[in-house]
């Protein structure tokens, strides 16, 4: 295995409806930004990696065929992935594959999502019209004709994991809340930035308990890309190289019932376990500097501090009650405002997280930089209570 | 399952799928005839479709164009002058964005072949033409479903001009294709 670098980073403002740009017109501004960013030409470039989640939400099956047309990457070799919401996750995976095994050395790693185009006339707006299509990917024997969601499937997660350990509790999650909404303040791409008080949480509307409003994370349309280089191409071509140190995948029983218990994400807690061990991490909140975890709900960034051995399992409400996860704090968690703050473009979102975390080692990230930044945390999941997990360590 | 359950279950499938209560009932009496009909294989009707409000982003003004004044229009490259149709808002080898350009309305055809059998959707339709055609003053090919009584008559090389629907929807089948005569 070789050694493998970021060394361009691109992605567009994540927004609630992108109106003016298709999907494919999205992921070319993402891949015009990563070819800038990196300081070469698009042909350089050996091979692509497609993540992108919904064929629906694109109203489009084979989207990425589309989107390597428009980028211009005709007779390279390319594949698409789709693991539900780690989809970006595991396109980085499959990209590390491409340049860690020696087949390419240049590789595209492009995330694009547009849920919006989606729409139910009846009561004049998308998002019913998402989920149904998001549902789609619920098993459609036994669980899509029950009419859950994915906040239920989360929801019954975080209830088990409050039954069984007192939390999290609705205060720590309003928190987790209030964070992500300010960090996305300093984010100039983020789809949401807020200054909420715990108060305001509790106070919005139930969606699916205990998930309130601002618990939940937005739909959001566009792209996000990185381009991965072998070592020799990489010191080359770029003078702020960040390294793939660890990386880490596992995939649960899709069924949660074939699982031993629903109150804990094994599968993230397996590819948090594998990442580490790679980039040889014994003590996470010693080691990291900052984490990007996949925030589709307060609750459950408070399970994936657990998850990432941030905290014994069962502690995970006392660092953000402790503070330990806020942007002063000894490892701030979600500094890009997270899915919840800056948002959440399924296909595009562990590459945003990467993008995030590429900013903060190489200094870039501004008002939020997270100073000194030297190791970073990547943890993208998907799927039916937490089927699919990816976790990244990156290092400058 | 009682007669009454059983005429209900009919009425349901047929108001929602549109499928004749005869056919059901043909089926249903087919699948409990068998041998061991608890153990054989059950067949349900279902559809999966999603509901859109699809925006052409970048491409807005080519169905529009199309739409409100019976005009094609190709996305011509500043840098290298290449003219696409199907238009493109970036041109994939210079990386920059392309400028509308109104087109004739008249080409050639490319490539082209007759469809006997087709989808669901157009299988009322055959046979008809499926051709690219290479308009005139583009570097690329678009494909149409030509409407013509004389299938055979088509064939690469024939020159065409567009044609344009009275009911436009915004859509590339807005316009279809003739031969000049």
């Amino acid at each position: 295995m070789r050694d493998v670098a970021i060394v361009g980073i691109g992605t567009t403002k994540f927004k609630s409806r992108w109106l003016e740009k298709t999907y494919y017109e999205l992921a070319f501004d993402a891949a015009k930004m990563a070819f800038e960013d990196a300081g070469i030409d698009k042909d350089r470039v050996d091979s692509a990696v497609y993540g992108i989640y919904n064929d629906f939400f694109q109203r489009q099956y084979q989207p990425d065929a589309f989107v390597h047309d428009y980028l211009g990457l005709g007779l390279k070799p390319m594949v698409r992935v789709n693991s539900g919401g780690a989809t970006g996750g595991a396109a980085l995976r499959i990209g590390y594959q491409e340049v860690a095994s020696g087949l390419q050395d240049v590789c595209l790693v492009l995330g694009v999502e547009k849920c919006a185009d989606t729409y139910n006339y009846e009561l004049q707006m998308a998002t019913p019209e998402v989920l149904r299509a998001i549902l789609y990917t619920a098993d459609m024997t036994y669980d899509n004709p029950a009419g859950r969601t994915a906040a239920s499937g989360f929801a019954l997660a975080v209830v088990a994991h409050r039954d069984k350990y007192g939390n999290p509790t609705e205060e720590q999650m309003a928190k987790v809340s209030v964070k992500n909404h300010f960090n996305a303040t300093k984010n100039p791409v983020a789809q949401s930035p807020k200054v909420l008080t715990v108060q305001d949480v509790l106070d919005s509307r139930m969606i699916v308990e205990p998930f309130k409003f601002y618990d939940n994370c937005l739909y959001t349309e566009g792209a996000s890309a990185v381009i991965l280089a072998s070592k020799k191409v990489a010191e080359s071509i770029s003078d702020n190289p960040v390294w793939i140190s660890g990386l880490g995948a596992s995939v649960d029983y899709v069924m949660p019932g074939n699982r031993p218990s629903i109150h804990t994400f094994e599968s993230s807690r397996l590819a948090a376990k594998k990442a580490y061990e790679m980039a040889g991490i014994t003590n996470p909140v010693e080691e990291l500097d900052l984490a990007e975890l996949h925030d589709a709900f307060t609750g459950t960034e408070i399970m994936a501090y657990e998850d990432c051995f941030f905290c014994e399992e069962g502690r995970g409400g006392e660092l953000i009650d402790d503070g330990t996860v806020l942007p002063d704090g000894r490892l701030p968690v979600n500094l890009s405002g997270g899915l919840i703050g800056c948002g959440h473009a399924v296909g595009a979102t562990g590459i945003m997280q990467t993008y995030e975390v590429c900013k903060h080692l190489r200094g870039e990230a501004g008002e939020r930089q997270r100073q000194g930044a030297r190791k970073g945390l990547v943890q993208s999941i998907g799927g039916t209570l937490c089927t699919w997990s990816i976790c990244l360590v990156l290092e400058r | 399952m009682n007669s009454a359950e059983r005429e209900a279950w009919y009425r349901y499938q047929h108001e929602k799928y549109g499928i004749p209560v005869e056919h059901l009932r043909r089926e249903f009496e087919e699948e409990l005839s068998g041998k061991n009909p608890m153990d054989a294989p059950l067949e349900i009707p279902d559809k999966m479709e999603v509901v859109f409000k699809y925006s052409y982003g970048g491409q807005s003004r080519f169905f529009r164009e199309l739409r409100e004044n019976k005009t094609l229009y190709g996305a011509e490259c500043p840098e290298c002058g290449k003219v696409f149709c199907p238009p493109r808002s970036n041109c994939h080898t210079c990386y920059q964005p392309t400028q509308w350009k109104k087109l004739a309305g008249t080409g050639t055809i490319e490539a082209c072949t007759v469809q006997h059998y087709t989808t669901s959707s157009f299988i009322k339709k055959v046979p008809f033409v499926c051709a690219y055609v290479k308009l005139d003053g583009t570097d690329s090919l678009l494909m149409t479903n030509m409407e013509v009584d004389d299938v055979a008559g088509v064939k690469v090389g024939t020159k065409v001009k567009a044609v344009y629907r009275e009911l436009r929807l915004g859509a590339i089948t807005d316009v279809y294709f003739k031969p000049l005569d």
